[in-house]
């Protein structure tokens, strides 16, 4: 093979490369951390705040992890699970519209992902990092802002789903903000990471 | 010279094809997790709030309905709202909030990026035989 041949082929094998490499490309900020937080879904604060009245959330800010997103309305999709916000660049979360809005007495569930390839990072893409006592705002459409403070953290095996603990009755108002976790293999995430709390205050 | 000018417009194609792979990859799944049918698109929570305060549930039976862009209700889903509080439907399942590139929802991308990376290949190749050839005939 002549120099030059040779030059071309290597460019050409180059070129291939990073034609293979940029499929991956949005993945590099995933983690798959196994370790789970304390399980208890009980509330940071003990203290009980008054309950809300009915208003659905329109956003969502979590200073604890850079979060302040728009909320959107999910539902249950065809099959019978809970509906997720569409993959796009400008990820957003989602209130499941089946579940209390928050700060009404019962479990508030908002959903997010962690990831949305091939755009990257999900707007849940740090929950796993809120700790006991983080604090969580919500806007709701009535200009009221309810803030609740992180409980707990859990990390669970999508087949062992807590369904009881994230949608059972409860007697004071709480939210759920769910996204996936723990080992990533090519068909998604095993588990799923939740974050409980419960209402703490509330502002107009 | 002649040389010069082909190995550089060999490497210019190269180059082009080569960027072209992540277009594919994008394309062939626009949106992966959604669901196909328009009504289960999630509803945006600037749209009208009026149907989920209502604390009787509606006679009409949601599958029943037309598919429509505007009705935020996904197929076969129940209408109740929860008025007081609790959950009115609890969902089977766990949430798919992790969308991967190699989840059986975007399993068509890596076919996409194989075959650009084999065109790629075969475009290289390509170029290679004509150079030499051109070396061969003593152009």
């Amino acid at each position: 093979m002549t120099p030059l041949s040779r030059r071309a082929f290597v460019a050409a094998a180059t070129a291939s490369l990073l034609a293979g490499c940029t499929g991956d490309r949005e993945n590099r900020t995933t983690t798959a951390r196994g370790s789970s937080a304390p399980s208890s879904s009980s509330s940071a604060s003990g203290k009980p705040a008054r309950p809300l009245g009915r208003s659905v959330p329109v956003g969502l800010r979590i200073p604890a992890i850079d979060v302040d997103t728009p909320v959107m309305r999910l539902g249950l999709a065809p099959d019978g699970t809970v509906q997720v916000p569409p993959v796009a660049a400008d990820d957003r979360a989602g209130w499941y519209r089946h579940s209390p809005t928050p700060g009404q007495v019962g479990p508030s569930v908002i959903l997010g992902h962690v990831t949305v390839d091939p755009y990257g990072d999900g707007v849940f893409r740090h929950l796993e990092r809120l700790r006991r006592g983080d604090r969580i705002e919500v806007r709701l459409e009535n200009g009221t802002t309810a803030e609740f403070a992180v409980g707990s953290l859990r990390n669970v095996a999508k087949a062992n789903f807590p369904v009881d603990d994230v949608y059972g009755d409860v007697d004071r108002p709480e939210l759920r903000l769910i996204t996936c976790g723990g080992p990533r293999t090519a068909d998604g995430y095993l588990n799923n990471v939740i974050a409980f709390a419960a209402l703490s205050s509330s502002r107009s | 010279m002649r040389r010069t000018v082909l190995s550089a417009m060999a490497l210019a194609c190269t180059a082009v094809l080569a960027g072209t792979v992540p277009a594919f990859a994008d394309g062939a799944t626009p949106s992966p997790t959604v669901p196909a049918t328009a009504t289960a698109v999630p509803a945006p929570s600037e749209e009208p709030t009026s149907p989920s305060q209502s604390a009787v549930p509606s006679p009409i039976d949601e599958s029943t309905r037309p598919s429509e862009s505007t009705v935020p209700t996904p197929i076969a889903e129940p209408t109740e709202m929860p008025s007081d509080g609790q959950v009115s439907v609890v969902p089977s399942g766990a949430p798919d909030t992790g969308v991967t590139a190699g989840s059986s929802q975007s399993g068509g991308e890596g076919g996409l990026i194989g075959g650009g990376a084999a065109a790629v290949l075969v475009a290289g190749g390509v170029a290679v035989f004509v150079v030499r050839r051109r070396r061969a005939t003593g152009a």
